[in-house]
């Protein structure tokens, strides 16, 4: 009676070893059976074989010398995860990102202020609803642009502006109450851009320090832009071309506050401070520790 | 005897004629001159700073050469109607000086035209604009007035630093210094403004999304007006000397066959 349960383990050892080389498709449809077992034994990680980049358009300010931006994920989580859960951003230095941990709870999150020692940290926390087919957003990112948070020494995540010229890579990494539930993978090396010539002295390079992972936390707004439309029977968003992406649509983004601290409104339980609740339905709430 | 006193007479008239071209030739030179000198776009204060506005110093010598001209001539034409020959010798004498002055005047502007170089801008932007710790007060003056020209430039013209937004990135500057490269990639001014003076859309500006930032660069709306300006000073110039040599010419031999 033991030999079946032998033969899984073994099946999940070997699935585990070999989920760092290749991407697991999450193509399996229909494999909600063996995609939980595989998650029972992997530690309930998925991974997405979604790969974040860099827009292709010619956008001028897509990579300066502090930030950079990034294309938004698309009907990418929506097989993975549950209305309480976030996605954040992780942005390691490229030498870094290797040995990056994911954190195994919200709380041990590395944030924007401990990037110069831990090397990595995370920002852009977003409700997951907010990547949804459905959902109507602007389509990049940008990594980089409050200069307004960061050394309060809170615990909101921030998404400063980087302080070196890198290179990063970055992951998208889901958390839900019990920790880490599905990241992708990591970004091929993002170099910003470094001044040259010109007058001044070129900002000081810091030490490049062991890998660390930044997850870049965005606080979302209800700010339509260009919703996702999603193909019948596909799990990809439509794209245009980069061009004509901002072309023909109107590109509103939403400015984002200062202050990142709101006060929670009754009923949103383990949601992050700051997120808010809106339209969507309220994240439910985790078990009580 | 009739011959030579009608062959007197044509050169006579043709020497007044001449003179009453250099005459209206002086007053359009002045009044050329004194437009240039006026700076309608508003672009001296970039002359200035580089420090070599000589293009500047030839449309100033313009104005009194085109009025030294026209001067000139009236006197011509007393000297050649009285056939006199001291006002003659006076008028040639005055009207070399003058062509000197002129041809330098010419000169200047035609070389100096070569200086107005891209690269000379871009530099120039780089170093001064808004410049935050002038060295002294002569530098403080020209960063201001590099500061203003420039804003203006780029909300009037729509356009961007000098090739386009990208300066800023590629190049340090002393815009840098003073302005984080997260919220100011570019100035705000390279941004598409409403009516109020504000950005459309600050973030897509900041993006540089294709239609809330101004793309192109700001150079043809420098040197379209300063090469206007130069090559008007200088080949307007030209061609009043051209002239004025030709009736030099006519006036030193009939100041030569004439008799006290």
């Amino acid at each position: 009676m033991e030999l079946p349960w032998v033969l899984l383990a073994l099946a999940g050892t070997g699935a585990a070893a070999g989920l760092g080389d290749s991407p697991r498709g999450d193509g399996a449809e229909g494999d909600g059976g063996s995609e939980g077992l595989q998650s029972l034994f992997l530690g309930g990680l998925s991974l997405l074989p979604y790969v974040p980049r860099v827009p292709p358009a010619a956008l001028p300010g897509k990579l300066t010398a502090t930030t950079f931006a990034l294309e938004r994920p698309c009907c990418v989580f929506d097989r993975h995860v549950d209305a309480s859960d976030a996605v954040w951003l992780v942005v390691a230095f490229a030498n870094a990102s290797a040995a990056f941990r994911n954190p195994p709870s919200r709380a041990e999150v590395p944030l924007y202020e401990q990037l110069p020692t831990a090397c990595s940290y995370m920002t852009l926390e977003t409700a997951a609803a907010t990547y949804a087919c459905s959902a109507a957003s602007p389509a990049v990112l940008r990594v980089g642009g409050d200069t307004a948070c960061g050394g309060q020494g809170g615990r909101d995540p921030c998404n400063g502006p980087l302080p070196s010229p890198g290179p990063y890579r970055v992951k998208f990494l889901v958390m839900g109450c019990h920790g880490p539930k599905a990241e992708t993978r990591w970004s091929d090396p993002i170099l910003l851009r470094r001044g040259t010539g010109g007058t001044a002295v070129p900002p000081r390079v810091p030490r490049i320090c062991p890998a660390v992972v930044l997850a870049s936390l965005r606080t979302p707004h209800p700010l339509l832009v260009s919703p996702c439309s999603v193909k019948v029977g596909g799990s990809l968003c439509r794209r245009d071309s980069g061009t004509s992406t901002f072309a023909h649509r109107s590109y509103r983004t939403h400015h984002i506050p200062p202050a990142l601290r709101q006060p929670l409104p009754p009923g949103c339980v383990c949601s992050p401070p700051g997120l808010g609740c809106f339209a969507h339905p309220p994240p439910a709430p985790c078990p009580v520790k | 005897m009739a011959k030579s006193d009608d062959g007197i007479r044509i050169l006579q008239g043709l020497l007044v004629f001449g003179n009453v071209v250099i005459g209206m030739c002086g007053i359009a030179l002045t009044a050329e001159c004194i437009f240039f000198v006026s700076d309608p776009h508003g672009l001296y204060p970039l002359l200035e700073a580089t420090e070599n506005d000589d293009i500047y110093a030839a449309a100033w010598i313009g104005i009194f050469v085109g009025f030294a001209l026209f001067a000139l001539s009236i006197l011509g034409i007393v000297g050649v109607i009285k056939s006199n020959r001291t006002l003659l010798l006076v008028y040639i004498i005055l009207m070399l000086i003058t062509y000197a002055f002129e041809m330098a005047s010419c000169i200047t502007a035609a070389t100096h035209r070569d200086f107005l170089t891209p690269n000379l801008f871009l530099k120039q932007m780089l170093e001064r604009y808004q410049k935050s710790e002038p060295d002294n007060n002569n530098d403080k003056w020209m960063t201001e007035g590099v500061t203003k020209t420039w804003d203006k430039l780029m909300l009037q013209n729509q356009c961007c630093g000098v090739r386009g937004p990208s300066d800023w990135q590629e190049y340090t500057s002393a815009f840098r210094i003073t302005n984080n490269d997260a919220d100011f990639p570019w100035p705000h001014n390279c941004c598409v403004m409403d009516a109020r003076g504000s950005p459309v859309n600050l973030d897509g500006c900041k993006l540089g999304v294709p239609g809330y930032y101004n793309s192109n660069g700001c150079y043809d709306a420098i040197s379209g007006p300063m090469n206007t300006h130069a090559w008007g000073v200088a080949w307007f110039g030209f061609a009043i000397l051209c002239w004025t040599f030709c009736v030099l010419l006519g006036t030193m031999f009939y100041w030569s066959r004439t008799e006290y």
